[in-house]
C-alpha cells in the first residue's frame, strides 16, 4: 500500500467526518443543554438536503444559487425546528427519559414521511458549478473538489461555533446551561427561551450540514437511518455537550471507518460501534465531556 | 384478589374462538400480535419492572429469530427443540452483553443497549456466508403437522405464547420480581439490604433476552424467512411503542399494546403508505395525553380493576 | 444487662485513622474510634463535621482514601455495600430512603427476603412468603396502621420508622443511625428511642447514632464523641464531654 493511496483514504476519513461534525454538532449541544437525545436530528438533516434542492432549483439561472441555498436550508430546518421545540418539544423538559425519546422518534417518523409526501421518491440530484466538477490533486492524491469545501465549511463552522461560546454573552450562557441548570436560572435567565433557541441553533446545523451534503451524492429518502446512529456514535465517544470532543469524535469514527474499508470492509461498522460501546463502559461521558448531573 | 385472574382467562378464552370468526388475513395479524406481544412483555421486564429503558432489546428477539431460522434450515432441527435453543442463544448473548449494560443507568443504559443492538445487527447483516446477509434466510417452513393453514400455527403460537407469558407472570410475582421493583424504586437502598443489585439486574436482563429469543424464535416459521432489519434500531423501538401504548406499570400492558398496534397497522397501511407518520402522531398523542398507557386510564376510570397490591400506578396520587 | 456486660471487652467496630477529601476539599482528616459491642454510642458535631460522611465511609457507600474498618475482627474496607450489610451492619439513613411505589408491607419484605436469601426464587409468589416475620417487624415498629399504604405518601414520623425497620430486618449486630429522630413527634421520638433501647438490653444489638437532639443523647447513649473538622476532639460518657471545656467551645456550648 502505497503513501498516496493512503493520503487518499485519509482525505476520505476527513470528509466523512467533517459531514458527522455538521450532524453531530447540534446533536450534542442540544444534548449538553436540554439533556434531551434528539433521534429527530437526521430527519431534519435530511430534510436540510432537500430544501437546499428546491433552493438551488429556484436559482438555477444565477450562478451564486447552488452556493446561497446551502445557508438558506440551514435556516428552513431551523424554521422547522423552531416550531418543533414550541409545539412539543416544550411540554416534554420535565418528562421522563423514555417519554422524551418516544417524542423525538416520533417527530423523525412524522418527517420523514413529510418529505416522502412534499418531494416524493424519486432521488434528486442537484447539478454542481462547473469549478467544483473536476477532482484536485494533493500529493498526487485525487480529491473531489467540492470536499475542499466541505472541509473549509465544517472548520469554519467548528471555529464559529467555539467564538460563539467563548466569547459571546449568549455563548457564555450556553455553556453555563451544559454544567448547571440552576446557575443560569439563578442568574434571572428565563430557561425554556434558552432552549428554544439552542434547540433552533442545532437544528439550523442539522440543516446547513443537509444542504452540504446534497451535492455530494443524490439525495435519497432513508439516507437519514444510518447517519443517526453514527452521529449518536460521535458523541458518545466524544462526550455530550463538549465541542471539541465531537470534532474528535467525528474525525475518529470518519479516519475509521475509511481505514476499515480498506483491509475488513464489513467490520467497519462493527468497529465503530465496539469503540462506541468500550467508551461508554470506560467512560461513559466520553473522551472530552464532563461527568452528568443525575 | 378473586377476579384477579378473569380479564387473561377471558383474553385467552377470546383467542381461541377469534380464528374461527375472523378471516385469514386477520388470523395472521393475531399470530402477529402474540408474538410481538411476547417480545413487548421480556422488554417490559426490564423497562416497567427494573426501570431502565433498553434500547436494543430487537437484538435478543433476532438472535433468537436467527438461531431457530439457521437450526432449521441448515440442519434440519425440528421447531420444538429450536425454541428452547433460542431461548439459550439469546440469553448466553445477553449474558455477554448485558454484563457492560447493567454498569450504567439511564440515558447510558439506553444508549449502550442501543450500540450493542447495532453491533449485532451489523454482524448479521454483513456475515453474508452464515446469516445470508441482508438477503435474510428464507424457507424457513413450519414443521409439517401444523399443515400450511394459518389457523394450526396460530394456535401453536397462542400455546407457546401463554406459556411464556405465564413464567414471566411468575417471575414478576415472585421474590425476584419484587427485588426488580425495589430496584427500580431506589437502587442505593436495595444495595444496603444486602443486594448485589448490578447481579441481579443482569439476571434479569438475561432472562428477559431469553423471553424475546422465545418470540423471535415463532417469528422466522410465520413469516417464512427471517431478515437482519429483525434486529435493528428501529425494531428496537417496536416494544417501547407498545408498552407506552398499553401501560408498563400492567403486566398485560405491552400485550394490550402489541394488539392495539398491530391491528393499527394491519388497518391503516391497507390504505395508506405514510402508517410511519399515522403511527408518530398516535404515540405523541399517547405520550402526552395518556402517560400511563390504555390499561392506566381504565384503571383510573375503573378503580376496580387494579389489584389490590399493585401498587406502581397510584404512586403519584 | 449480664449479656452485655459479658461481650463489654470486645470491639464490635474499630476504625484506624480513616481519611477521606472530595476534590480539593478534606472531610475527614484522621480518625480513629472504636465501638464495644452491646454499647449504645452516639457522634454530634456541627453541621458538615463529617458524620454523615463517617457513617457513609462505614458502610461503604463512599470509597475510603486511607486508614481501615474493621468489624467482628475482620476488616472490610473498601468492601461493596451489599457485602457490608451481609456481614452484619446495617444503616437507616438521615433522608428517608425507602420504596415510594411499595406499599409499607411490601417495604419490610423485601428487606427480610433479602435477609433471608429468598430474592433469588423466581418461582414462589412472593406474597406466600415471610408474612409473619413482615408483620411482626411492622408491628414492632408501630407501622401496622399504616402497612397497606404506599410508603411514599407515609408522613416524614412514619418515614423514619420504616427506615429503621429495613434497617433491622437486616438482622443486624451493628445498626447505624443517622439522625433517626429527625422529622418525628416528641412521642415517635421517645417510642423509636425506646424501641432502639429494647433491642439493645434484649438481644444485644450495638448501636451507633447521631442526633441532633442533646435530650436524646444524655437519655440514651453509653458513649459520646465529638467530630469537628474531621477528626474526634473529645470521646467519654456524655457527662464527660459536657465537662470537656474543647468540646464546649466547640460545639455544646450553643446548646446546652
Amino acid at each position: 500500500m502505497d503513501i498516496t493511496s493512503l493520503f487518499t483514504q485519509f482525505l476520505s476519513g476527513l470528509t466523512y467526518g467533517t459531514i458527522l461534525f455538521l450532524v453531530a454538532a447540534g446533536l450534542s449541544l442540544i444534548f449538553g443543554v436540554m439533556n434531551i437525545l434528539n433521534f429527530a436530528h437526521a430527519a431534519l438533516w435530511l430534510m436540510g438536503a432537500y430544501f437546499s434542492y428546491t433552493f438551488w432549483n429556484l436559482m438555477q439561472d444565477y450562478s451564486f444559487g447552488f452556493w446561497l441555498s446551502i445557508p438558506l436550508a440551514g435556516l428552513a430546518a431551523a424554521a422547522v425546528g423552531w416550531v418543533m421545540e414550541v409545539v412539543l418539544i416544550k411540554r416534554i423538559y420535565k418528562r421522563e427519559l423514555y417519554e422524551q425519546l418516544l417524542i423525538t422518534y416520533s417527530i423523525a417518523l412524522i418527517l420523514s414521511d413529510t418529505i416522502k409526501l412534499t418531494w416524493g421518491v424519486t432521488n434528486k440530484l442537484i447539478v454542481r458549478p462547473e469549478i467544483i466538477q473536476k477532482p484536485v490533486f494533493i500529493f498526487g492524491a485525487p480529491l473531489d473538489s467540492y470536499f475542499i469545501f466541505v472541509i473549509l465549511a465544517g472548520a469554519a463552522v467548528a471555529s464559529g461555533l467555539w467564538w460563539f461560546l467563548k466569547y459571546t454573552r449568549y455563548g457564555h450562557i450556553v455553556k453555563a446551561a451544559v454544567h448547571s441548570r440552576e446557575m443560569v436560572a439563578a442568574l434571572g435567565i428565563p430557561i425554556p427561551r434558552i432552549y428554544t433557541w439552542v434547540f433552533t441553533l442545532g437544528i439550523f446545523l442539522a440543516g446547513f450540514a443537509g444542504g452540504i451534503q446534497a451535492p455530494i451524492g443524490s439525495i435519497t429518502l432513508g439516507m437519514d437511518t444510518a447517519i443517526i446512529i453514527q452521529a449518536f456514535c460521535v458523541v458518545v465517544i466524544g462526550g455530550f455537550g463538549s465541542l471539541l470532543g465531537t470534532l474528535v469524535g467525528s474525525l475518529i469514527v470518519g479516519e475509521v471507518m475509511s481505514f476499515t474499508i480498506l483491509f475488513w470492509p464489513e467490520g467497519a461498522m462493527v468497529l465503530i460501534f465496539v469503540i462506541t460501546a468500550a467508551i461508554l463502559i470506560v467512560r461513559p461521558w466520553g473522551l472530552f465531556g464532563t461527568p452528568m448531573r443525575t | 384478589m378473586k377476579n384477579k385472574y378473569l380479564f387473561p382467562v377471558a383474553l385467552f378464552l377470546l383467542a381461541i374462538a377469534l380464528p374461527y370468526i375472523v378471516p385469514e388475513f386477520w388470523v395472521h395479524v393475531l399470530t402477529e400480535i402474540l408474538i410481538m406481544g411476547l417480545f413487548a412483555a421480556s422488554f417490559n421486564m426490564v423497562f416497567g419492572y427494573m426501570g431502565q429503558l433498553t434500547f436494543g432489546h430487537a437484538a435478543y428477539y433476532g438472535v433468537g429469530a436467527y438461531t431457530t431460522g439457521l437450526l432449521m434450515v441448515k440442519a434440519n432441527v425440528p421447531l420444538l427443540l429450536c425454541l428452547p435453543l433460542s431461548m439459550l442463544s439469546a440469553g448466553l448473548c445477553a449474558a455477554v452483553l448485558g454484563y457492560f449494560c447493567v454498569k450504567l443507568r439511564g440515558i447510558y443504559f439506553a444508549i449502550l443497549t442501543m450500540a450493542f443492538g447495532q453491533l449485532v445487527y451489523y454482524i448479521i447483516f454483513q456475515w453474508y456466508s452464515f446469516t445470508g446477509g441482508d438477503n435474510g434466510l428464507q424457507g424457513i417452513v413450519p414443521p409439517a403437522f401444523l399443515g400450511k393453514a394459518a389457523n394450526p400455527y396460530y394456535f401453536f403460537t397462542l400455546i407457546v405464547v401463554a406459556i411464556g407469558m405465564i413464567a414471566l407472570w411468575i417471575i414478576s410475582e415472585s421474590p425476584f420480581g419484587y427485588t426488580m421493583r425495589a430496584i427500580r424504586d431506589n437502587a442505593e437502598r436495595t444495595e444496603f439490604i444486602g443486594i448485589n443489585v448490578q447481579r441481579y439486574m443482569h439476571l434479569n436482563f438475561i432472562i428477559a433476552a431469553m423471553f424475546a429469543g422465545l418470540a423471535g424464535a415463532l417469528w422466522g416459521p410465520f413469516n417464512r424467512s427471517v431478515a437482519p432489519d429483525l434486529c435493528n434500531w428501529q425494531h428496537s423501538g417496536m416494544p417501547v411503542f407498545m408498552t407506552v401504548m398499553g401501560g408498563p406499570f400492567n403486566f398485560l400492558g405491552p400485550l394490550i399494546g402489541s394488539a392495539i398496534y398491530t391491528m393499527l397497522m394491519a388497518f391503516v397501511t391497507s390504505f395508506t403508505e405514510y402508517w410511519p407518520m399515522v403511527s408518530g402522531i398516535i404515540i405523541i398523542l399517547v405520550v402526552l395525553l395518556l402517560p400511563g398507557g390504555l390499561l392506566g386510564l381504565l384503571e383510573d376510570k375503573f378503580p376496580f380493576l387494579r389489584r389490590k397490591d399493585d401498587s406502581e400506578k397510584g404512586a403519584e396520587e | 444487662m449480664a449479656r452485655a456486660m459479658d461481650n463489654i471487652c470486645e470491639n464490635i467496630l474499630k476504625i484506624d485513622r480513616l481519611k477521606k477529601s472530595f476534590g480539593k476539599y478534606s472531610v475527614l482528616t484522621d480518625v480513629s474510634y472504636s465501638l464495644r459491642k452491646g454499647e449504645i454510642a452516639a457522634i454530634i458535631g456541627p453541621n458538615g463535621a463529617g458524620k454523615s460522611t463517617f457513617f457513609n465511609l462505614i458502610t461503604g457507600y463512599h470509597h475510603v482514601d486511607g486508614g481501615t474498618v474493621h468489624f467482628l475482627g475482620r476488616e472490610i474496607t473498601n468492601w461493596p455495600r451489599h457485602r457490608i450489610a451481609r456481614a452484619g451492619i446495617s444503616r437507616a439513613f438521615q433522608v428517608s430512603n425507602i420504596y415510594a411505589r411499595l406499599t409499607t408491607f411490601e417495604n419490610v419484605r423485601q428487606a427480610i427476603l433479602a435477609q433471608e436469601k429468598r430474592t433469588l426464587d423466581i418461582f414462589t409468589p412472593a406474597h406466600r412468603l415471610a408474612e409473619k416475620n413482615t408483620l411482626e417487624l411492622i408491628d414492632l415498629t408501630g407501622l401496622m396502621p399504616n402497612r397497606k399504604h404506599l410508603a411514599g405518601i407515609l408522613s416524614q414520623g412514619d418515614k423514619k420508622k420504616l427506615e429503621l425497620a429495613l434497617a433491622l430486618a437486616g438482622k443486624p449486630e451493628l445498626l447505624l443511625l443517622d439522625e433517626p429522630t429527625a422529622g418525628m413527634s416528641s412521642e415517635e421520638t421517645q417510642e423509636t428511642m425506646e424501641l432502639v433501647k429494647r433491642l439493645n438490653r434484649e438481644i444485644g444489638l450495638s448501636i451507633l447514632f447521631t442526633e441532633h437532639d442533646i435530650s436524646v443523647i444524655f437519655g440514651y447513649a453509653h458513649k459520646l464523641s465529638v467530630l469537628y473538622q474531621g477528626m474526634v476532639i473529645a470521646e467519654g460518657t456524655p457527662e464527660e464531654v459536657r465537662k470537656n471545656e474543647e468540646a464546649q467551645q466547640c460545639y455544646l456550648g450553643e446548646e446546652v
